[in-house]
């Protein structure tokens, strides 16, 4: 196909506005799974982000930084107080402590304008108070609730005994954050937009690779039937028959049943289905080229048989052979859905769209409709547009069609 | 008489109608229906001198695409042999370098030229894959091939669609011509062609033969084009050849009734009004043909014994032949 051609061939597409609204939206869509880690605001894959504090968050919620608890000692020693922290894991708060007078000590927390749930500090020796906190009806602990000062004072009637050590506990309230949850969470707090994104790589991956190698298998056993004809065109296109014959969904079922899930095994199980589409495509093509006299003058130039299909019989089907894969791309991309949402497509760390439209069906009658909702519209929306795009280029291979 | 380029002999070929493997193994348990049987050539034997032309001329449907397919090597025979200088095809077949001296022209100059390919592509393959020339020298040698069936050197960058059907049908033959042929098989090569293209094909064919030597096997259902262009002509109906002879001679004096009539449909440039004579009746269906002479429902002097007797080709004169019971050399 040379320049000319190409022009001739967009401009005849251009004439349907629903065909190209689609490709624009086909592109729009390949852009997002190429450059999803790029557009996705969080990376739904690592698990370690996830908190449970954010399942279920209605859209455009905000993500909330858990309270978080600080531990030291504090070691009184005369006029000075030393601190040690204690907590087992490095913290964004850091308590620190100073005397305040003769009989005064002043545990703090920094920095100061962080919002506490409490301070607490405990083992204080008898006759010392903490100035307006609770006192623990057994143990010697004092207690501040909402501390509007982040600042605990401990006085006592005589000095503090020396080698004391006291241990303060500080806890901050939950935390509003500036990240916002665009299309809510799902019930693992996992923010929607991501696992879209994500979930529009996966499936665009799927669709391509299976529809691809499907392509390339069934287009290769279907010119081996038309070529070598005779029995080997029987056992084929009874295979095919009998591939054709049976549901495509339960086949998709029955060999990730037996094989487990994975993104390899859903391919191997769309490629396992939809190859005999193409094989009977390439089949009927390949004979009514293999009829032409080009075909003939090849074999009169003692061309090899595999030259003469590959070179020149196959070039000549490509071009129904194209518009049958973009039509089964979105056919792989359904069939990978519709796998996932029966649960036996891909594993729940790694969602689909599939997936994700089968986790927030349990939540649906809760009013929590973001989960499924919004994945089912963008896989509705992905789907339409590439069959409106297959149907488009099939018409346009169809001179009968066209016009 | 020169060594023959190449002689068939009892060639015949025929074709089973609507045969499956389930039907063939149906048919072999059951015993029932005999598939049916169709003898597109039926025991032909001609020969073909070097540098000479023959043509093949016959109604459509009388096996004359059929046995062109057979002598170019594409098709396989049912049964008969066929020899190119002395050797057996199944043996020459093999050595794809040594099959490439047998080449063909086809009828259709569009279907008959892969529409993916530029030209220079579909002339220079075969010659590059069979190293007849070296993969670096091929454009200059395609745009000479082209050059020699009047083609311009801008061609090499062109597909098929991009010609009219004459210059179509000169890249056809500048693709035979590309593997340096020593035997031409022409299938109604001129036939889809508007008669002022015709000429001018034909006349490149005839320079073409004349400045190479190349044998020529030239089929066509076009009587003046054969006359002008043939040293010998077989006359063909229903698979059988009827007449062998000298063009001059078959043209001056055709013996069988079949090819008397041909002649005789032939439109002739002449003042007189003539009657139109067509020949009697349809050609017979290839599937049931006619018991004994093929030709006896629609021959006028057909006896009794011509439905019985299958007529053999044989000499009336010194290089002429024909195949009917009744008429002896005159």
């Amino acid at each position: 196909m040379n320049i000319a051609d190409f022009q001739d061939f967009a401009r005849r597409f251009a004439e349907s506005r629903s065909a190209v609204i689609s490709l624009a939206v086909s592109v729009l869509f390949i852009v997002c799974a190429v450059f999803a880690p790029l557009l996705a605001p969080t990376d739904p894959y690592d698990l370690t982000q996830l908190q449970l504090s954010d399942a279920l968050k209605p859209t455009g919620s905000k993500r909330m930084l858990p309270g978080e608890e600080v531990r030291a000692n504090i070691r009184v020693d005369g006029g000075t107080a030393s601190v040690q922290p204690a907590s087992p894991t490095p913290t964004r708060l850091s308590i620190v402590a100073s005397p305040c007078g003769p009989n005064c000590l002043a545990v703090g927390v920094e920095p100061p304008d962080a919002k506490l749930a409490s301070l607490q500090v405990r083992n204080l020796p008898a006759g010392a108070t903490v100035e307006g906190g609770r006192k623990h009806p057994i143990q010697p602990w004092w207690t501040l609730d909402n501390p509007d000062s982040n600042q605990a004072r401990i006085t006592s009637a005589g000095p503090l005994p020396a080698g004391l050590t006291l241990l303060a506990i500080a806890k901050s309230l939950e935390q509003e954050t500036g990240f916002v949850f665009r299309l809510g969470t799902d019930n693992f707090g996992r923010d929607m937009l991501s696992a879209i994104l994500y979930g529009i790589r996966i499936s665009v991956y799927v669709g391509l690779v299976a529809a691809g190698a499907a392509m390339v298998l069934g287009t290769a056993l279907g010119l081996l039937a038309a070529w070598r004809g005779g029995v080997a065109d029987a056992v084929i296109m009874r295979a095919v028959d009998f591939m054709l014959g049976l549901p495509a969904l339960l086949v998709g079922l029955a060999i990730l049943a037996i094989l487990g899930n994975g993104v390899s095994k859903v391919v191997l199980a769309v490629v396992i289905v939809q190859w005999s589409y193409y094989a009977r495509t390439a089949r009927s093509f390949a004979i009514s080229e293999l009829g032409k006299e080009y075909v003939e003058a090849a074999r009169c130039l003692r061309l090899s048989p595999v030259r003469i299909m590959l070179r020149h019989v196959l070039p000549n089907c490509m071009p129904q052979i194209i518009v049958l894969f973009t039509l089964n791309i979105a056919a792989a991309i359904s069939m990978e859905s519709s796998l996932s949402f029966l649960g036996v497509g891909l594993p729940l760390t790694r969602p689909s769209l599939g997936m994700l439209i089968a986790s927030g069906y349990e939540f649906i009658f809760s009013q929590k409709y973001w989960i499924s909702i919004y994945p089912g519209i963008v896989l509705l929306v992905m789907i339409v547009a590439m069959n409106l795009l297959g149907d488009r280029l099939r018409d346009l291979n169809n001179p009968r069609l066209d016009r | 008489m020169n060594e023959p380029i190449f002689e068939a002999n009892d060639l015949s070929r025929s074709f089973t109608v609507g045969s499956s493997p389930f039907r063939d193994l149906a048919n072999h348990f059951l015993h029932d229906r005999q598939p049916t049987v169709l003898r597109a050539v039926d025991n032909v034997s001609i020969t073909l001198a070097e540098g000479e032309t023959l043509g093949v001329v016959g109604e459509s449907g009388c096996g004359k695409s059929t046995l062109a397919r057979l002598i170019a090597g594409i098709l396989p025979v049912s049964s008969g042999e066929r020899r190119f200088r002395g050797e057996a095809y199944e043996s020459l077949l093999a050595r794809k370098r040594d099959a490439l001296k047998i080449q063909m022209v086809f009828q259709d100059p569009l279907s008959s030229l892969n529409p993916r390919l530029r030209v220079g592509e579909i002339v220079g393959e075969a010659a590059v894959l069979h190293g007849v020339v070296p993969r670096a020298k091929v454009k200059d040698y395609v745009v000479e091939i082209l050059a020699r069936v009047g083609l311009p050197a801008d061609s090499v960058g062109r597909y098929p669609h991009q010609f009219s059907g004459g210059q179509r049908q000169r890249v056809g033959i500048a693709r035979a011509l590309a593997v340096k042929p020593q035997m031409l098989i022409c299938d109604e090569a001129v036939a889809a062609l508007d008669v002022s293209v015709q000429a001018q094909i034909i006349n490149l064919l005839m320079d073409i033969k004349r400045d190479s030597g190349l044998a020529m096997i030239f089929i066509s259902h076009d009587l003046g084009v054969i006359r002008h262009l043939c040293d010998r002509v077989a006359v063909m109906y229903l698979g059988r050849v009827v007449e062998l002879a000298k063009t001059s001679e078959l043209f001056a004096s055709p013996t069988h009734p079949y090819t008397r009539m041909l002649l005789e449909g032939m439109p002739k440039i002449s003042m007189q009004r003539r009657k139109f004579m067509p020949i009697q009746g349809e050609i017979p269906s290839p599937l049931n043909p006619p018991a004994g002479c093929h030709f006896h429902p629609r021959c006028p002097i057909a006896t009794d014994h011509c439905r019985e007797i299958r007529p053999e080709l044989r000499e009336i004169k010194p290089g002429h032949m024909h195949a009917c019971l009744n008429i002896e050399a005159r």
